[in-house]
């Protein structure tokens, strides 16, 4: 799946894959591919750039951890990151039910 | 390219493959050195990491270090992909520094023109600062670059790095004219010289030092 077709959904993807617990950037990315069966393999150029975003508009914050002897950044959902995730699940049950009954095959009514 | 080189070398052991590539990267990331260090121990995390999970998935050390590089995409991408974060990162940080130095360099002036504007009020402060609208036009700008790319985003329309970079530069002007006014009011002003004088000049020169060398960075980055 091409990454601009997620144009405006990449934050709530995000948002809900650190919802279950703290993740670093790379198992994020796996995440994203495995939670999606592979439709969703994004490149490093977008995912740890909109972490970085997410964490500058405070919804998610970051814990530098040292592990195997690497330092690594893990990321956690903050309260208004819930928040915003909460909101964005709404958004996103309304919209894809409504694109979802106009995509149906069906007949129109006729205005003539 | 660097990324078809490391993945077909043969000769390149794979922790070198990978410090070969986070040394492309690095040269390519533009901004504040914390942010790109930190940026960079997160990738080489990431990319290590990637190829521990190749080397469990069967592969060879050296076709797991040019998978995982593969994975990640070319330091130039990978750069450019960056390139916004870093901008805003830059354009935030120089804001501040403006924000907290720009009462360092005011004070000066006030105890210069002996102004207390909590007895004179706004209109006599005016009068007597010609650059008060000035500074008012750098603190709404620095204000609200800072709260719209900042957590206020939520809420706000977000500004992106371009127009923060241009915030940016703008801001650094105004500080420009600002001391520039100031200075030269007080050259023709015919006061005698005095201590306090020096200091307000000095603090004002040091900042206008400090604004062309943003003004300079800022369009190499716009560019």
């Amino acid at each position: 799946m091409r990454p601009e077709l997620l144009k405006g959904h990449l934050d709530a993807l995000l948002l809900a894959v650190l919802e279950p617990g703290p993740q670093h950037g790379y198992a994020v990315i796996e995440s994203l591919r495995s939670g999606s069966d592979g439709a969703l393999d994004l490149p490093t150029g977008t995912v740890y750039p909109a972490l970085h975003r997410l964490e500058r508009a405070g919804l998610i914050a970051s814990d530098w951890q040292t592990v195997g002897g690497r330092r690594r950044r893990a990321y956690h959902l903050t309260q208004a990151g819930h928040i915003a995730l909460t909101e964005q699940r709404a958004l996103w049950d309304q919209f894809s039910t409504a694109v979802t009954a106009l995509l149906k095959t069906r007949t129109w009514p006729s205005t003539a | 390219m660097a990324i078809d080189r490391l993945a077909t070398s043969t000769g390149t052991r794979p922790k070198d493959a990978l410090a070969a590539y986070l040394s492309d990267l690095a040269a390519q990331l533009n901004g504040p050195r914390r942010r790109r260090d930190a940026i960079l121990t997160e990738l080489r995390d990431g990319l290590e990491q990637a190829m521990q999970d190749r080397i469990a998935a069967g592969l060879p050390r050296d076709r797991a270090a040019a998978a995982a590089i593969s994975q990640f995409g070319s330091p130039h991408a990978v750069a450019d992909a960056f390139g916004g974060e870093l901008t805003t990162a830059y354009a935030r940080r120089t804001i501040v520094w403006f924000i907290v130095t720009g009462p360092l360099v005011g004070i000066w002036w006030l105890l210069l023109l002996h102004l207390s504007p909590w007895r004179t009020g706004l209109i006599a402060l005016v009068a007597a600062i010609p650059v008060i609208p000035l500074i008012i036009a750098a603190i709404a700008t620095a204000g609200g670059t800072l709260a719209t790319t900042g957590r206020l985003m939520r809420w706000l329309p977000e500004t992106g790095p371009r127009r923060a970079l241009a915030a940016t530069i703008a801001i650094a002007m105004l500080c420009m004219i600002i001391d520039l006014t100031m200075i030269t009011v007080i050259m023709v002003s015919s006061a005698p010289t005095r201590p306090l004088m020096i200091i307000a000049s000095a603090a004002s020169l040091i900042r206008i030092v400090y604004s062309i060398t943003i003004v300079q960075h800022a369009i190499r980055m716009r560019v």
